[in-house]
Parts: C-alpha cells; structure tokens; sequence
C-alpha cells in the first residue's frame, strides 16, 4: 500500500511511541515461551490440546455467503476453539503502553478480536490459539515492563497506586516477585491461582528506558500541556481540541 | 494568561488520611506493614468481625468472613485510610459512607422521597365558588393545624379508626408558603416556610415573582411510610389525609363529588411530585430517585440560600447530594446493587479534592474573565477554563501519587476532573450546556493524555457526549436542569448524574439565581423541619458516618429492647 497511515500526531517521544504502537511497528525485547505464556494466561494447562466450541469450519459444511467466502477465518475461528482472554494492567508511572493504546494496536493489528478499555486495565477477548499469539506478540515487545505492566485478571487498581520500594507495581494478590537475579516472576496466573512454576517476565525498564518508551503524558516526563504557569499544548491536545469543537458543532443542527 | 492559584486543599486532608509528616509526593511506597495488618488496621471492619461473631450464633448461618476476600487475601494490603468530608473537619471510615451504615444519607433520600407539593389555590376554589364555603387566614390555620394531627396518620372524621402513634410518626409535617407577603402575614408561623425569613432579600424577591401570589403545601409524610411503601404512595398518602381535613376543616359532607375534585387536585392537578415516574423498563413510581431531575436535584439543596456568595460551594453540595442519590442509592442499589458505587460517590465528597479543583479553574476564570457569571458563553472560553482546569488537575494527580491512590479508579478521577470544570464553566458563564460542554472536553483530555479514562460505558456516554450538548432534537437537546438519570445517554452510567446535577446548579449559582429550575422545590426544602442538612450535605453525611444523626423512621418505640 502506497499510503502509510498517520495514526497520531505529534513529535513527541510520546506521539512517537503512540504511532509506533498503532501502527504495529513493536520493538521485540524478549522471548517468553509459549509454554509460559499459556501459564500466566491460565486458561489451560500448557501443551494440553485447545479446547473446541464447534468442530472445524472445514467439516461443518458452511452456508454459501458471500462475507464467509470475503473474510479467511482466523486460526482459531477455522480450528473451532473457545474466546479466551489477556488482560493487561498498566502503571500510571510510566507503563509503555496505556489501555487505549492497547485497544488501538488490538484493533488496528490484530484479526477476530474484541478488546475493551477501562482505566486500570485492558482485555482483548479472540478463539484461545489466537489470543495465546497475541498476548505473546504483546509480552514479548515493548508494549510490555515486567514491573510496570502485568498480566492481571482481576485485582487491577495497582495501577494508580505507589510503586513497591522494588519498582514493582502494587498487587494485593502478589502475582509478581522480584528475583534475585534481577528478573520480575510470575508466581500466580493472571487471576491470582498459583502456578506450578514460576514464569521469568524479564527484567524491568529502567526509569530512564520506562520514561523514554511510555505513551502515557505526565507533566513530569513528557507533558500533554506543559505545566502550571507554563502552558504549552501538545499536537495531540491540539487536534483533540479540533476534534471536539467539530462534535459539538455538529450536534447543533439547527435544521 | 489568568493569575494562577494553587491552594492544594486537599493536602490537608491527605495529611489526616496517610498521617502527619507522611511524603505524600513520594512515587515508591513500603507496603509492607500493612501486608501483615489486613483488615486489622481498621476499626470499622474489626467491629465487623467482632459483631458478626455475635450474630452467627442467633442467625445459625455464617456472615461476615473478610478472609474470604479474594480467595483468602483480605482487604488491607495497603493501607486502609479513612475519609475526611470536605471542607469540615469530620473524618470517618469508608464503610460509614456506604448508605445501609449512614442514616443521614438515608434521611436525605427519605426527605425527598416523602416529599410532595400541593397547591392550594385550586382547592381554596372549590371551596369558595363551588361550596360557597369563606376561606379565610382562619380558616387556613385551621385547617393546617388539622392537617398536621392528620398528615402523620391520624383520624379526623369517622369514629372509632386506627391511629399512628406519634412517636413513629413525628417527623411527618405539613407547611405552606406562598408568594402573597399579606398572606403569609397572617398565616401562624409554626405553619409557614417564611421565604422573606429564609432567603436573601434579592433571591426571596425572586421566588415570589416567579411563583406570584399562589399558595402551596410542603408535604412531607412520615419517613416510616415512604420506607415501608415507595415513593408513589407519598401523593397518595398525602392526597387522603388533605381531602379528610378538607372536609373536617371546612364541613363538608363526607361523600359529595367536590370531595374527588380535592382528591384530584392534590393527586394531580395541583401536585408536583419531586421524582417523575419512569417507564416500564426500570419499573419504578413518581418520587423515586430515577424521575428526580438535575434541576430538583439543585433545588433541593439550600446552600444557595445560606451561601450564595459562594458559587463554586453551592455546586459541590449539589454534586454531594447528588452522587449520594444518584450512584449509591439509584444506581448503585435499585438498578445494580451492592457495595462497588459507592466510592464513586464518595471521591467527589471527601478530601477536598472535587473543591480544590473546582477552586482553582474558578480562581483562573474570575481573574481572566471579571467575575461570576461575565464570562461569554463561547467554544473558545469553555475551551480555555476546561483545558486549564484538567491539566491543573492531572498535574495533581501526578505530581502527589497519594492523591492517585486515593482516587485509585479512572472513573472517579475522571469524574472529578470533569465536573470541576462542570463547575468552572457553569459559575463562569452562568450557562448550564457551557458547564456540560466543558464536562465533555474535560473527559477527552483526560482520555487523551493518560490514554485511559472510565470504564466501557463511562467512555461511551463522555466521547459522544459533545454531540447532544447544543442538539436541538428534544430527545438529546434538553437543557441540563430539564434532564435526569432517566435521560436516554445517562440512564446506566454510574459517576455521572450526580455531577450533572452539581454543574447545572454551578450555572444559577454563577447567575445569582434564587433557584435553578423550580422555585417551588426550593421553599419546600427550606422547611427548617426537614431532619436532614439540606444547607451543608457534606457535614451531613459526617455527622451520620460519625453515629451523630438521628433519622426518623425507626422502629424501635413499638419493639423490644435489643
């Protein structure tokens, strides 16, 4: 395609890292194992076979549509499997990626997916073999701080609360340790049931490497309006106060 | 630029919350003291505990367990802190905000719900043309002084009936007011809501202009009946016991036609109900609280009355009053039930966040714009006080990382960020849809800058909302004052209608207005016979979380002691 999207503006490391998102564009940074991946998930037991709802769209003699014919079933969808889930938790200090930057990449870059976006979390629902990919796509890239993001099904409002002296995020259901040897492990699954064993996240950005790689905008990092005294509107709050100007207009209609 | 104040009230309250010397900006916490402490750190859940022990015994069936929390991890690994109410000095627990724990929140939502208007003047022709009976102050007193042995629940015409007893039933009260000065003259004082008493010279000026010189009854029945029955039964209640003293009052026969004329009168014609009734779907009677609408919600509270050099204070009673009935009791129990809305609410009441806030993009707008209310109503000034206000707000939140975990969910900070510049806006302009197109773009730089916000429908309802703002089409277009939590995009979202209500009484207040949508409603809520503190709903609510509030309704006369 000739034409490149431009997702977002702004030159900002923020309006940067928020493009570099959107558009799909991830540095990779580690390699979590599938196994491990499965683990934190919880969904099933890692190497077990995936669980159907139906038999595969090949065997079920599909009607003749015409959108059917349009759309390749995803590797999930075609294999029957169950909707299963990630969810993610992000830190307001700093976390790279921020939930609606998560729906925006789900959305924009991945296929046979429902992502929903709240304050303190962010989950995207697809068939289970799909999600499993996807959340390792997310683990494994700079999308993702062992200390300053984590897997978390419930439990979430860490997000917004004083980091552990260790940097970790605050979890009442301590999902997460700090290992001696520098690395963030996972010692329960996404909702809190202990694992077998423990999952090796990595180790944790920097201050320096979290600040340079967030989306977030933070009047002490990257400020979306300057600060108190001192204002200085970002691209971003620029078109956004664009955007809303036109909304309200629009709903005027006087006709 | 405007001078920029900076005041932090909230500091304060933060202080008394984490403790005295605690960093409040500090971004790294130990939290391990209170990993081992649990719900232990707290004095309200250790009386939990210790009572439910005792009733386990009584009941035969377990209760309350805190170690079934979370599949065995209690609450309180973190600290557990309490809640100061703002700008007083009370400081309780946040289990004693939850309204089952706080009978002055109870009382509040009783006092609106036992509460109708009637109006007299069509009555008073009934009787004067079609009876030819004289009606006169006399006769008005008389009647009144019946109608308060009657309204509680007490016989005035047929032999050998069944009563109430008064001690049940002795917040139950009936008064009138009216805007004719020689009227109200001759009308006995225990019986009269005094406007020219109660209210500023300008604002009691402006009441009795906009209600001319009609006369009305503040109904209030007793709280035990509106508690036992619903809302739907306070017209009723009310239209029987007006239409018996009528005909004690005026010697009426008993069975004659003009007799339903009165009936009809105080049941429809001449009532206004504080609550309308909602369509089958959420199945609920006139007077409850999804027919109360923002505007009534803004009468009801008499800050106005007793403050009304301080706009920014009157909204914030209105937002208390309202999020306490619209998240905790509304939402938050008839349409969803149990414990989570209730810090919703409970952000935009304590610590003295929602007032800093409001404060400060009110500072900014008085020195940039002269004064409340002179500022134009335009995009550009709704652009700039809103901006200013969220990005000073978001630096808060930033800049004292406590303050964050105090509001540790999007929705209570976006809902505080927003309706500060509901607030903003509303007591600049004097313009309740400026203070709601503020509200709007105060939650998409939110959004926008921290990349989150509520939850899924709290976003969906803010990002569309700029569109029915200045809608003309009627089901989207109404002015803030006419909507309510029944309005097609409000009907679902917690966090939200309390707010509206506060942000469309921050535009009268701006204006110097005596009322916001209803001049009626804001006497009968005057009457210094409500139990509840329709002046300050914040101190209100400490006084009740502090076990200082008396409500009515209890039932404890005609019971044995515990």
């Amino acid at each position: 395609m000739a034409y490149t999207p431009q997702y977002y503006p702004g030159s900002t490391s923020a309006g940067v890292n928020r493009r570099k998102h959107m558009a799909g564009d991830l540095e990779k940074l580690r390699d979590i194992s599938d196994m491990d991946i499965v683990a934190v998930m919880g969904h099933r037991t890692p190497g077990a076979d995936y669980p159907s709802t139906h038999p595969p769209l090949a065997e079920m003699g599909e009607p003749d549509c015409p959108v059917r014919q349009l759309v390749e079933p995803t590797p999930g969808a075609a294999a029957g499997d169950r909707i299963r889930y990630s969810q993610f938790t992000d830190s307001m200090y700093n976390s790279p990626s921020i939930p609606y930057w998560r729906t925006y990449w789900a959305a924009i870059n991945c296929r046979g997916v429902d992502p929903g976006t709240l304050s303190g979390r962010q989950i995207i629902e697809a068939r289970e073999r799909d999600i499993d990919n996807y959340t390792k796509t997310i683990m494994d890239s700079e999308m993702y701080c062992p200390a300053l993001s984590c897997m978390r099904g419930c439990t979430v409002h860490g997000h917004s609360l004083r980091l552990e002296e260790n940097g970790l995020m605050f979890d009442m259901l301590a999902r997460c340790e700090m290992g001696d040897d520098g690395n963030v492990y996972y010692n329960k699954d996404q909702v809190g049931v202990p694992l077998d064993q423990k999952v090796n996240a990595g180790k944790p950005m920097s201050e320096d490497e979290a600040a340079k790689r967030t989306t977030i905008f933070r009047y002490d990092n990257v400020a979306f309006g300057g600060s108190i005294g001192d204002r200085k509107f970002d691209e971003g709050l620029i078109a956004l106060h664009h955007v809303w100007e036109r909304r309200s207009k629009w709903g005027f209609r006087p006709e | 630029m405007g001078k920029i104040h900076t005041k932090k009230l909230f500091v304060r309250a933060l202080n008394k919350k984490f403790g005295k010397d605690f960093d409040l900006t500090g971004k790294k916490a130990d939290y391990a003291p209170f990993k081992e402490l649990g719900v232990l750190q707290s004095d309200r859940k250790k009386e939990f505990i210790e009572a439910s022990k005792k009733l386990e015994g009584k009941r035969g069936i377990s209760m309350y367990n805190p170690m079934l929390h979370a599949g065995g991890i209690p609450m309180g690994q973190r600290q557990i802190v309490p809640y100061k109410l703002s700008t007083t000095e009370y400081i309780v627990e946040g289990d004693d905000l939850h309204f089952v724990n706080n009978p002055a929140m109870q009382q509040m939502w009783d006092d609106i719900r036992r509460t109708v208007l009637v109006g007299l003047d069509m009555a008073h022709e009934v009787l004067e043309k079609r009876l030819g009976k004289e009606v006169t102050p006399e006769t008005i007193n008389n009647y009144l002084e019946i109608l308060n042995h009657a309204m509680p629940g007490a016989a005035v015409v047929q032999e050998h009936m069944v009563e109430t007893h008064p001690g049940l039933v002795d917040d139950c009260n009936v008064r009138m007011f009216t805007g004719d000065d020689d009227l109200a003259d001759e009308i006995d004082d225990q019986y009269l809501i005094d406007i020219n008493e109660l209210f500023p010279a300008d604002q009691a000026e402006e009441i009795k202009a906009a209600m001319g010189k009609t006369s009305w009854q503040a109904v209030h029945i007793p709280t035990i009946v509106s508690r036992t029955c619903d809302g739907g039964t306070t017209s009723r209640w009310s239209a029987m016991q007006l239409s018996m003293t009528f005909i004690d009052a005026y010697r009426m026969c008993a069975g004659e036609a003009a007799v339903a004329d009165l009936a009809y009168a105080a049941k429809h014609a001449a009532v206004v109900q504080m609550g309308e009734m909602l369509p089958a779907r959420r199945a609920r009677g006139p007077n409850e609280p999804g027919g109360v609408s923002f505007g009534f919600m803004a009468d009801m509270v008499q800050t106005q009355r007793v403050k009304p050099w301080d706009p920014p204070q009157i909204s914030l009673n209105v937002v208390a009053a309202g999020t306490m009935l619209y998240d905790q009791i509304w939402l938050g129990s008839y349409m969803s039930g149990g414990v989570g809305f209730t810090q919703y609410a409970t952000a935009a009441y304590t610590n003295d966040v929602l007032d800093d806030f409001s404060y400060y993009g009110c500072d900014y707008g008085i020195d940039k714009y002269g004064g409340w209310g002179e500022a134009p109503e335009t995009l550009e000034v709704i652009k700039d006080l809103t901006t200013e206000t969220t990005l000073y707000d978001m630096e808060q939140y930033e800049a004292y990382p406590t303050l964050l975990e105090d509001h540790f969910g999007g929705s209570q900070r976006s809902g505080i960020m927003a309706a500060s510049c509901g607030v903003t806006c509303g007591c600049l302009t004097g313009s309740s849809q400026a203070a709601l197109a503020g509200w709007y773009l105060s939650h998409l730089i939110h959004k926008e800058g921290w990349g989150r916000m509520g939850f899924f429908g709290y976003d969906l309802q803010d990002q569309c909302g700029p569109t029915n703002v200045y809608s003309y089409q009627g089901d989207e277009g109404s002015p803030l004052e006419l909507r309510g939590p029944n309005y097609p995009n409000y009907a679902m979202n917690v966090g939200h209608q309390g707010e509206y209500a506060g942000i469309s009484s921050a535009a009268h207040a701006g204006r110097g207005d005596a009322y916001a949508l209803n001049p009626l409603v804001k006497v009968a809520f005057a009457n210094p016979a409500l139990l509840f503190t329709w002046e300050d709903i914040r101190k209100g609510y400490g006084m009740g979380g502090a076990r200082e509030f008396r409500a009515a309704g209890e039932r404890g006369l005609v019971m044995p002691a515990v």
